[in-house]
């Protein structure tokens, strides 16, 4: 007997808690939340040609904006429903582990703000599958500590962001501005509804 | 060094694969057959086995239902379990800090 076996066994179980701790809340309202909010403003981006890369820089990090605190509200009332702190540690490491891509793609979309020329349409199109890739690590990086589906919906993105990439490298030269706001609409909204509709029937009930 | 605190270790929960089960449910609600199957790499056969050694000593329950029409299987610690759990790892806290005296 010795104070290592010991302490190895708090370390042990210090380990597999964390583990098990993982981010249980319902995600198929957020989801579904996050892709009507995405594809309606696809819709807006679309009809009101919001068609400079600064126009179009502000407007989805506004839909980004709104969004992110459609989906504060409902994981806030979730916590309320099932009595559990919202900042609890599971919430918390998804969050870190989210935050280093998601930063990466802001300063992405602030330097295109700052720096593109008014009229250039190849950035602002490079800037989808970037923001899709780096939104698609996010969600991959959060998926250890959330169920398993999550990564796949990560690759989804990333996989998505590498063909846009591809088929605008290959293009003789980009579609109109305005496909841009049906592009974004279709990645970020399609995507996270029809995940969010696949959740509604297969999540678990009463997820906490 | 005294050994009363090690001699006062559950034997239940001391064995490492039951150990393991009970950390793994101790940070949640409730986990489902298959998650405590994957998470420690055991085969079906290990996790049911000792799934029922922890039932049977009423520290685990067992929950069975249907999800998507499938059979779920999910396992929750009972009451005595939490405190069991709490009393072992008391126990382990003073192993250490005993040999850690001079």
């Amino acid at each position: 007997m010795s104070a290592n076996w010991a302490a190895e066994n708090l370390h042990t179980i210090r380990t597999l808690m964390e583990r098990s701790a993982l981010y249980r809340r319902a995600l198929a309202p957020v989801t579904m939340l996050t892709g009507v909010v995405g594809l309606a403003a696809g819709g807006v981006g679309w009809m009101t040609q919001c068609d400079s890369p600064r126009r179009f820089i502000q407007f989805w990090f506004a839909v980004a904006c709104a969004a992110l605190a459609g989906a504060f509200v409902v994981v806030r009332r979730q916590a309320l429903r099932d009595k559990e702190s919202f900042w609890s540690p599971p919430t918390r490491r998804v969050a870190q582990a989210m935050l280093p891509s998601l930063y990466v793609g802001l300063i992405a979309g602030a330097l295109l703000w700052a720096r593109a020329d008014l009229e250039d349409i190849e950035a602002t199109w490079m800037i989808i599958p970037v923001w899709m890739a780096l939104y698609g690590a996010a969600l991959h990086a959060a998926g250890f500590f959330m169920p398993r589906g999550i990564k796949v919906f990560g690759w989804l993105f990333i996989i998505g962001g590498t063909l846009l990439l591809l088929g605008l490298a290959f293009s003789p030269e980009p579609p109109e501005f305005r496909f841009t706001h049906v592009a974004m609409g279709a990645a970020f909204g399609g995507l996270h509804l029809a995940y969010g509709i696949y959740l509604h029937f297969t999540e678990k009930k009463h997820a906490s | 060094m005294n050994p009363e605190p090690f001699l006062q270790l559950d034997r239940v929960i001391h064995e490492k694969g039951r150990l393991a089960i009970m950390s793994l449910l101790a940070a949640s609600p409730e986990l489902a057959f298959t998650e405590l199957r994957d998470a420690l790499e055991m085969t079906d056969g290990n996790v049911t086995t000792h799934i029922r050694t922890l039932q049977e000593a009423g520290y685990v329950a067992v929950a069975k239902s249907y999800h998507n029409n499938r059979p779920l299987t999910t396992c929750s610690m009972t009451a005595a379990g939490r405190k069991a759990f709490a009393d072992y790892i008391s126990l382990l806290e003073q192993i250490v800090q005993q040999t850690k005296k001079p």
